[in-house]
């Protein structure tokens, strides 16, 4: 099905270090996927074959229906993929200028995304004039006015204080549940990858394998409550529990 | 706008120092209201306003000639680094060679008229302008372009949305120089043959008539005219690179 991401059999090694050695991995079209590992595992070295930057030295891994133009990848270097030439608009609308939109579409989506992030941004302001909470809702408002259908996220929350975080993730579920976007999300932050995903897979290093999944029944919208109740903390404490008998913490 | 007062009475000061304690004789440094009534005099007669602009119209025609040149062929190198690795050699040595030496060159090939004297100068700044324009799109970070080919973009929106804005201020910097060195250039190729006109004419006119208080008005204004073209390219460099 289209937006379904299908990894299989992926090899990966740079110099002498095996990084990926037959990774295996499906994610469904329309679901939320997190994945949690340990630093070094070999995450964002994945997530770069998946975005076409890297190439695998063998095996396959396929976004069924790969649209250039409907794929988002989010990035943790949030500061340095914003255009400083451009301001806060251009930046957000940067990538229908690249798909060639027209202007009233533009304007149009532009809002819509301005509205669905609640954003108080300047927009005739420049990004290095934002604080670094900022300029990654920036980012996301500009991963998301394609309105893909596969996003990618690598770490995009861990540079951000606790409430830029959570606000973040509270804007990328409600995009989620209004489209239905098929998210795999790296995180080495426990508490994110239960609040956005429906499963936590949780990974090792060296070659990075998944070692536990973790399926998890929290309704949507999950909201401040959810993150306190019993329940989250359960699910929470599995993918910890299957966390430190990898890491050996 | 204070610091240029306080730089203007040093400047002054330095000046009176030298006359008081006769360290130059005033028959090769006159007083600055000398100089100053000397300027007014060449201004007033209109001589003056001749010569500055036919200076003013060499140095506008190299920099065009330059920046026409330098700029799309500085950011086709600075895309395609090896291209630039291969001539980097010629670039860096002519860019190394003065280029006033080259002239006599240049005399006989392109002749005594204007076009030796506006040849040489676009020549050595063309040469400062490709090299600034190509190391700044080299040395610029990778990581906007691998976003903007994320976000969709085709090779020729790359370098239109991305290389040629990152190529700013570098370039920038070159045309400063290189404003510096067509000025040189062509007032130092006036005093030469080929021409009536020109500051550099005057200069070398005044000094040879012994009309000393002249030639320091006229290279007063050689000063003044490299100072201002320097501030204006700032101003444009703070409110249209301003990241």
């Amino acid at each position: 099905m289209n937006g379904t991401i299908e990894v299989q059999n992926l090899k990966k090694h740079i110099g002498e270090k095996v990084i990926l050695g037959g990774f295996d991995l499906v994610v469904p079209s329309g679901s939320i996927v997190a994945l949690f590992g340990p630093n070094g595992c070999g995450k964002t070295t994945f997530m770069q074959i998946l975005s076409r930057l890297v190439m695998a030295d063998s095996g396959q891994s396929i976004i069924h229906g790969f649209n250039k133009r409907k794929f988002s990848y989010i990035s943790q270097q949030y500061r340095e993929t914003l255009l400083p030439w451009k301001t806060n608009l251009e930046n957000i609308a940067f990538p229908l200028v690249l798909a060639g939109e027209d202007q009233e579409i533009i304007k149009k989506k532009v809002s819509e995304i301005v509205e669905l992030f609640e954003s108080p941004i300047p927009m005739n302001g420049y990004p290095y004039q934002l604080s670094g909470g900022e300029q990654q809702i920036l980012v996301c408002m500009r991963a998301l006015i394609t309105r893909p259908e596969v996003i990618c996220i690598d770490e995009a929350f861990s540079a951000l204080d606790y409430e830029n975080g959570l606000r973040l993730r509270m804007h990328l579920q409600t995009y989620w549940m209004k489209y239905h976007p098929t998210i795999l999300a790296i995180t080495h932050n426990p508490e994110e990858a239960v609040h956005l995903a429906e499963r936590i897979l949780v990974l090792s290093k060296n070659p990075m394998r998944v070692i536990a999944s973790v399926d998890n029944t929290l309704p949507y919208p999950r909201t401040i409550d959810t993150i306190k109740s019993e329940l989250f903390h359960k699910v929470k404490d599995q993918v910890l529990s299957a966390f430190v008998r990898v890491t050996h913490v | 706008m204070k610091n240029i007062a306080i730089g203007i009475t040093i400047f002054l000061l330095l000046w009176a120092l030298i006359l008081i304690f006769g360290i130059i004789d005033t028959f090769f440094l006159p007083t600055p209201l000398q100089v100053l009534t000397s300027l007014k005099n060449l201004f007033v007669s209109g001589k003056l306003i001749q010569d500055t602009a036919m200076t003013l119209a060499r140095v506008g025609a190299s920099l065009l000639i330059a920046l026409g040149v330098g700029v799309p062929t500085g950011l086709l190198l600075g895309r395609f680094e090896k291209m630039y690795h291969s001539v980097e050699f010629i670039i860096d040595f002519f860019r190394s060679t003065p280029a006033t030496a080259l002239f006599p060159l240049f005399l006989v090939v392109f002749g005594i008229g204007e076009i030796s004297k506006v040849a040489l100068a676009s020549f050595a700044a063309t040469l400062i302008v490709i090299f600034n324009t190509a190391y700044g799109v080299m040395h610029a970070p990778k990581y906007r372009r691998v976003t903007a080919e994320l976000l969709g973009a085709t090779h020729r929106q790359i370098f239109w949305h991305v290389i040629i804005r990152e190529s700013l201020p570098q370039l920038l910097v070159g045309i400063r120089n290189a404003v510096s060195w067509v000025l040189a250039v062509v007032v130092v190729t006036e005093m030469f043959i080929g021409t009536n006109t020109g500051l550099g004419r005057r200069i070398i006119d005044s000094s040879i008539t012994y009309d000393i208080s002249g030639m320091y008005a006229s290279i007063l204004v050689v000063g003044l005219i490299g100072y201002l073209l320097n501030a204006l390219l700032l101003l444009i460099h703070k409110r249209y690179v301003h990241w």
